[in-house]
C-alpha cells in the first residue's frame, strides 16, 4: 500500500522530555541492534501452500507477471512486483516467478540509476506514470532476486539482485550525524528536498532482506542501516501513543517528528513492521509487546491510529490484518492461529499479501501456533 | 535477426559511423554499435525467426499465418523464397511445445514464454530452448525496455540497452533508431546523434522513415547538421524521397530567428519560402512570422498588412500583440490603445502590450487631447497590474495638462509599487512644488536628496532662491528621464477618475494656460540640441551670453526653471539686443513656471519685447495672477485679472471654468451659469456639467428626504 502525502496538517508529537527517554532506550536496546545477533535467516521456499498460492495469484497476477493492485485503481508498483517475486519463491512457483520478474525488469527497471520507477498505470501514457523508486519496493526486488537466484542456482536472478542492491547502496542510503538511513526514494525526501527532510518511512526497512543485500553490495554500510532502523523506531514509539508515523521526519535526529504533509498516523505502511521485525528474528524488542497488548490483549486489533491523540481512526477488519495480530500473539505468547484464519479469502491485494507473509512466517519459524 | 547479424560490423566502417562503435561519453559505457544493415537496394530487415521455425518443422498452417502477421506489420517485405529448402539448421524433431512458445511469440507474450521455458526445464531438465528464440526473446526484451526507458527520459538506460543488444539497431526497428539517436542527443553527444541518422539515411529504404527521420533530426540537431544530412536525398528509383518540407522548414527557422533580432537578417529566398508557405494555407503562423520579420526590420506599414491578414485567419493572440506594436511603431498610438484594449486579457503578452501602448499613448509629447473614456479605461489597468511605467505616464499627463494633484497622487501611487523608483520620487517632488505644498515636498526631498542630484537640484532652486547650485556632476542621466517639457496646453480633461462626483475637484488644480510657457517659437534647434548638454549642472558665469541663453532654454525643457533664470540673467548681462530680449522673455517664462508671477512681471520689463511676445507674457501673468487668487479664495481679484487678461487676448475655455466658479464662490449664480453655458458648447461638457450642476443645487436646495 503505497500512501502518499495527504496535506493534513501535522501535529506536535513528541514531549519535551522525549530526547531523554530516547537515550535510555537506546542503550538499554544496543545490544540487539545488529542482525549477527539474530536467529536463522528465513529459508522461505515452500512455506505458501499451492491453493492459497494460486487463490492469490489468480486474483492479483496477470499473464504478463503484473502483480495489480486492485485497491489503488489497478495499478501496479514496485512494492507489489517485489511482494510478488517473494511470494512466488515461498510458493515454489518459478514459471510465475519468472513471469513477475519480466514485467518488473521490462517496464519498470529502466530508471537510468539501475532502481524501479515505482509507479506504473494501465491507463496512463506512458504506462510508467511516476518515475521516481520506492526504496523498499526495491529492496523487495533485490531480495526476492536473491533468495530465488540462491535457492535456483539462477546466476541471472543474482546478478540482478546485486545490481539492484548496489543501486539501492548508492542512491537511497542516507547519512545524517554519523548515523544511516534509508531513504523512502531518490527523490523528494532528502535534506534538501524539504523543509523537515530528510524524511523516512520505517516500514520501508525489510530488515530480513538487510542481511542478504549486504552479502550482494558488501561496500554499502546495510548494518548502519539496519541498526539505525531500530534505534528510529524505538525513538519513534517513545511518545504517549507509543506508536510511530508512518512518515518521519529525522531533520532533528533526537526528537523525530511526523513529517509535514502526511497525516500523522500509525497507518497502512507502519502496521507491517512487526511483522518484518519477526520474519527478520528480531522478537524481544518490547515495542513489540506495547503493540501486542495494545492489538491483541485490549482487543483494539489493527488500526488506523493517531499517534498524537491516539485516537483510532479506522479499525481495519480484512483477514490479512487480523493475521499480522495474529502472528504477533503467536510470536510472543506462543497463541495458536484462530481457525478462522487458516482459510484464505483474498479481497485486496495489500492485506492478501500480509495474509500469505504472515502464514509463510508462521510455517516456517512457529508451525506449532497452527 | 540472425539473417541480419552474419553480415554486420563490416558495413560499419564504410559508413564512417565507426565512432559509434567506441566507447560512449558519458560515464564509460559502451556506446551501442549500430548494426550495419544490409545494402539499401535490400527490402526491410524483418524478424522471420519464428516464420524459419515453423517452415523447419514444415508446419504450413503456421508458417502462413506468420507471413499473413508479418506483411501486415511491413507492408514492403516480401516472404523469403528459401523456405521450401528448409530445414537448413540441425535437424530438429517435431516439438509441439516449441511450436507454441513460438505462436507465444508471434502474439509478443514474451512473459508467458519465459514462464513455459521455466515450467518445461523443471519438468525436464536437459531441455533447452532453441537459440533462436532465445535471441528472439531477448531482442524483444531489449526493445520494450529500450523503448520504456526512452518514454520516460531514461537516456542512460536507453543506450546501456542498446549496447547489449545491437541486433535492435537495424532498419526493421527505425524507431529504436529514432530513440538512440535521441538519447544521445539527451545525453549531448550529437555527432552520435548524427551519425546515427547518416547510418539510416545511408542503409534505410523506406521514404516515409526516412522523411520522419529528417524531421527527428530537425528537434534534435543544429540546422547545419541537419542541412548536411539533407544530401542523403534520394532523387531516383521507385521510392524517391522528397525532403522539400525540411528545406522549407529550414528557412522558415532562419526567418523566424530573423524575425525577433533586428540584427539578423534573412535571405530574400527564405522570405520567398514562407511567403509561399503563407499563401498557400489559410493558416496565419507563417503570416505572424512574415509580420514579426517585418515589424522588427523597421517596416512596420507591411507588418501591420500582415497581422491584419493574420488576424482575419483568426491569428489570435500573438497576430493581435504584434498588430498593436505595428501601430504603435507608426505613432499611431489612439488607434492602438483602442486595439490592444480589446486583446488585454487573452494572454500575458497582449496585456503588456497595452500596458505600453497605453502609457506611449499618455507619454506624446504634447499631451494629447484623449476621449475620456479612453484615460479612464487605462487608469484601473494600470491600477490592477500595478504598473509602475504607467503610473507615471498618468502622473506625467496629468502634470503636463496642469493637473498638479493628481499628477502627485500618480506618482505616489507608482512609488508606493516601486519605493525606490526615483523618476516617480521626482514627478511627486515636481507636483508637490507646483501645488506648493511645503511638506510633502520636504517630505521627497528628505527621503531622495542623498540619492537623486536632479530631486536635489530642484530642492536647492527652491531653498537658495536665486543662488544657482554648486556645479556637481550630476548622479543620474537625467535628461533621459525628465518629463516631457511643458507644451501646449490641450485643455485637461480629467486624467484620474475622480470618485468625488459632486465635489468639482478639477478645478482646484491649477490649469495652467501654458501655451506660452517654455516653448517659445525662437531657437528651437539650438535648444534641442543643447538639451543633452544641460543635465549636468553648470554655473552659467563662466559661459558667454548666447551659451547662457542655449543653457536658460534647455535648463527650461528639463523643468529646472529657476537654474534657467540664472543662465538667462547672465545672458541679459552680456548679450547683444537680441539676446537679452530672448533672455528676458525666457527669464520671464521661468518665473511663470515656478508661480512667481511678480517676479515675472518685472522681468518681462527688463529687455523690451515684440509686441506679440509682450502680449503673451501679459496674459501669461494676469492668468497665473488669477488663478493664484483663486487658489487663495479672493474670488474678485480673479475676475479682475481675467477681465483686464480678456482684453488683450480671447479667455480660454480653462479659465472661462476659474471664472465660472469664482462667481459661483461670489453667489453669482446667474453669470455663473451664463459662463458654464458658455463653456459647456465649446464642448468641455464635463467641466462645465459639473458647474452647472452646483449652480442648479445651489439655486435649488437638495430634495429634503
Amino acid at each position: 500500500m503505497i500512501k502518499r502525502p495527504t496535506g493534513i496538517p501535522r501535529l506536535l508529537s513528541c514531549l519535551a522530555v522525549a530526547g531523554l527517554v530516547i537515550a535510555f532506550c537506546t542503550l538499554a536496546d544496543a545490544r540487539r541492534t545488529t542482525w549477527s545477533a539474530t536467529v536463522n535467516p528465513l529459508k522461505i521456499a515452500g512455506t505458501i501452500s499451492s491453493v492459497d498460492w494460486n487463490a492469490y495469484r489468480s486474483r492479483f497476477i496477470d499473464e504478463s507477471g503484473r502483480v495489480i493492485d486492485n485497491a489503488n485503481g489497478n495499478i501496479s508498483h514496485s512494492e507489489g512486483q517485489g511482494y510478488g517475486l517473494l511470494l512466488a519463491f515461498a510458493a515454489g512457483d518459478r514459471p510465475t516467478f519468472e513471469k513477475i520478474w519480466t514485467f518488473t525488469r521490462t517496464e519498470l527497471l529502466i530508471r537510468d540509476d539501475g532502481l524501479a520507477a515505482w509507479k506504473w498505470d494501465p491507463s496512463a501514457k506512458p504506462r510508467v506514470s511516476d518515475r521516481n523508486n520506492a526504496s523498499d519496493g526495491d529492496i523487495l526486488i533485490a531480495y526476492a532476486l536473491a533468495k530465488a537466484g540462491a535457492a535456483w542456482k539462477d546466476a541471472r536472478y543474482t546478478a540482478a539482485a546485486q545490481k539492484i542492491a548496489k543501486a539501492i547502496g548508492k542512491n537511497n542510503f542516507g547519512r545524517s550525524a554519523g548515523t544511516m538511513f534509508l531513504l523512502p526514494a531518490t527523490k523528494g525526501f532528502g535534506t534538501e528536498d524539504r523543509p523537515d527532510g530528510p524524511v523516512v518511512n520505517l516500514s520501508y526497512w525489510v530488515f530480513e532482506a538487510i542481511p542478504v543485500l549486504a552479502a550482494l553490495a558488501p561496500e554499502y554500510d546495510w548494518n548502519g542501516v539496519w541498526k539505525n532502523g531500530l534505534s528510529l523506531l524505538q525513538q519513534a514509539t517513545t511518545g504517549r501513543a507509543r506508536l510511530p508515523a508512518d512518515w518521519l521526519s529525522i531533520r532533528t535526529r533526537l526528537q523525530t517528528q511526523p513529517a509535514e504533509g502526511f497525516a500523522p498516523e500509525f497507518g497502512y505502511n507502519s502496521l507491517r513492521i512487526p511483522l518484518y521485525l519477526l520474519r527478520a528474528g528480531v522478537t524481544d524488542l518490547e515495542w513489540l509487546r506495547t503493540l501486542n497488548q495494545r492489538w491483541s490483549v485490549n482487543n483494539e486489533g489493527v488500526a488506523v491510529i493517531n499517534v498524537v491523540t491516539g485516537q483510532v481512526r479506522d479499525k481495519l477488519t480484512d483477514q490479512g490484518y487480523a493475521a499480522l495480530s495474529a502472528t504477533l500473539v503467536c510470536a510472543l505468547d506462543g497463541q495458536p492461529i484462530p481457525g478462522a484464519f487458516k482459510m484464505f479469502e483474498p479481497k485486496l491485494y495489500y492485506p492478501s499479501t500480509l495474509y500469505l507473509l504472515s502464514m509463510s512466517l508462521i510455517a516456517e519459524k512457529y508451525p506449532q501456533c497452527l | 535477426m540472425p539473417v541480419i547479424r552474419g553480415t554486420i560490423a563490416i558495413a560499419v566502417a564504410s559508413l564512417g559511423f565507426a565512432a559509434l562503435a567506441q566507447q560512449a561519453g558519458d560515464g564509460g559505457h559502451p556506446a551501442p554499435t549500430l548494426a550495419a544493415a544490409t545494402p539499401s537496394t535490400l527490402p526491410p530487415q524483418v524478424d522471420e525467426s519464428a516464420l524459419r521455425y515453423f517452415a523447419s518443422q514444415g508446419d504450413t498452417r503456421r508458417v502462413e499465418a506468420e507471413i499473413a502477421r508479418l506483411r501486415a506489420l511491413y507492408p514492403n517485405w516480401s516472404p523469403p523464397t528459401d523456405l521450401s529448402q528448409l530445414p537448413a539448421g540441425p535437424i530438429t524433431i517435431k516439438d509441439p511445445e516449441v511450436d507454441r512458445l513460438w505462436a507465444l511469440y508471434g502474439e509478443n507474450k514474451i512473459a508467458e514464454i519465459r514462464a513455459a521455458i521455466t515450467e518445461r526445464q523443471a519438468s525436464d531438465p536437459q531441455w533447452k530452448p532453441p537459440a533462436d528464440l532465445l535471441t528472439a526473446l531477448d531482442t524483444a526484451e531489449a526493445r520494450r525496455r529500450l523503448i520504456n526507458a526512452s518514454d520516460n527520459a531514461q537516456w542512460r538506460t536507453v543506450l546501456s540497452v542498446a549496447t547489449e543488444a545491437p541486433s535492435l539497431l537495424t532498419c526493421t526497428n527505425v524507431d529504436v533508431l529514432w530513440r538512440v539517436a535521441e538519447a544521445f542527443a539527451k545525453t549531448n553527444q550529437q555527432n552520435r546523434t548524427r551519425d546515427a541518422y547518416t547510418y539510416l539515411l545511408t542503409n534505410c529504404t523506406n521514404s516515409a522513415e526516412r522523411l520522419g527521420t529528417l524531421q527527428k533530426a530537425l528537434t534534435l540537431l543544429p540546422e547545419q547538421q541537419v542541412t548536411d544530412l539533407l544530401r542523403f536525398e534520394r532523387k531516383g528509383g521507385s521510392d524517391p524521397d522528397d525532403f522539400s518540407s525540411i528545406r522549407d522548414d529550414l528557412a522558415r527557422r532562419r526567418v523566424e530567428r530573423a524575425s525577433t533580432d533586428n540584427k539578423l537578417t534573412a535571405s530574400a529566398d527564405d522570405l520567398a519560402v514562407v511567403e509561399r508557405l503563407a499563401e498557400g494555407t489559410s493558416e496565419p503562423g507563417n503570416v505572424i512570422l512574415l509580420g514579426y520579420y517585418a515589424y522588427h526590420h523597421k517596416n512596420s506599414e507591411k507588418a501591420l498588412a500582415l497581422f491584419k491578414t493574420a488576424l482575419d485567419r483568426d491569428g489570435g493572440a500573438k497576430a493581435a500583440e504584434g498588430y498593436a506594436l505595428s501601430l504603435r511603431d507608426l505613432n499611431r498610438f489612439v488607434e492602438a490603445e483602442a486595439f490592444a484594449y480589446e486583446w488585454r486579457d487573452k494572454a500575458p503578452e497582449n496585456l503588456k502590450v497595452y500596458l505600453d501602448v497605453a502609457t506611449a499613448l499618455l507619454s506624446q509629447d504634447p499631451p494629447p487631447r484623449l476621449d475620456p473614456q479612453v484615460v479612464a479605461r487605462v487608469v484601473p489597468v494600470v491600477t490592477q497590474q500595478r504598473f509602475v511605467d504607467g503610473a507615471q505616464a498618468l502622473g506625467w499627463y496629468s502634470y503636463n495638462t496642469g493637473q498638479f494633484r493628481t499628477a502627485r497622487e500618480w506618482f505616489q501611487r507608482a512609488l508606493s509599487w516601486k519605493a525606490d523608483d526615483e523618476p516617480s520620487a521626482y514627478g511627486a517632488a515636481l507636483a508637490s512644488q507646483r501645488l506648493n505644498d511645503r511638506v510633502g515636498f520636504n517630505a521627497i526631498v528628505t527621503q531622495w536628496r542623498s540619492r537623486s542630484q536632479r530631486i536635489a537640484d530642484v530642492a536647492d532652486g527652491i531653498n537658495r532662491g536665486r543662488t544657482p547650485p554648486p556645479a556637481q556632476p550630476s548622479t543620474l542621466p537625467s535628461a533621459a528621464m525628465t518629463p516631457a517639457a511643458p507644451a501646449p496646453v490641450v485643455p485637461p480633461r480629467t486624467a484620474y477618475a475622480s470618485s468625488q462626483a459632486t465635489e468639482p475637484r478639477v478645478i482646484y488644480e491649477e490649469r495652467l494656460p501654458r501655451a506660452d510657457l517654455g516653448a517659445p517659437p525662437a531657437q528651437p534647434a539650438s535648444r534641442s540640441g543643447a538639451r543633452r548638454n544641460c543635465a549636468v549642472t553648470r554655473n552659467p558665469s563662466s559661459l558667454s551670453a548666447d551659451a547662457a541663453l542655449t543653457l536658460g532654454w534647455c535648463l527650461m525643457e528639463l523643468n529646472r526653471p529657476l537654474e534657467a533664470v540664472t543662465a538667462f540673467d547672465r545672458a541679459i548681462k552680456g548679450g547683444s539686443d537680441q539676446t537679452r530680449e530672448e533672455a528676458a522673455y525666457g527669464k520671464t517664462l521661468a518665473y511663470l513656471r515656478k508661480d512667481l508671477t511678480a517676479e515675472a512681471a518685472l522681468a518681462a520689463a527688463e529687455s523690451p519685447q515684440t509686441a506679440q511676445r509682450r502680449t503673451e507674457l501679459d496674459a501669461t501673468i494676469l492668468a497665473q495672477r488669477a488663478l493664484a487668487a483663486f487658489r487663495e479664495g479672493r474670488y474678485v481679484e480673479v475676475i479682475l485679472a481675467l477681465g483686464e487678461r480678456s482684453r488683450i487676448v480671447p479667455e480660454q475655455t480653462d479659465l472661462m471654468v476659474i471664472r465660472g466658479w469664482s462667481y459661483y464662490k461670489l453667489g453669482r449664480y446667474d453669470d455663473a451659469e451664463k459662463i458654464f453655458l458658455a463653456v459647456q458648447r465649446t464642448g468641455y461638457s464635463d467641466d462645465a456639467n459639473v458647474g452647472l450642476n452646483a449652480v442648479r443645487e445651489a439655486v435649488r436646495p437638495s430634495r429634503q428626504y
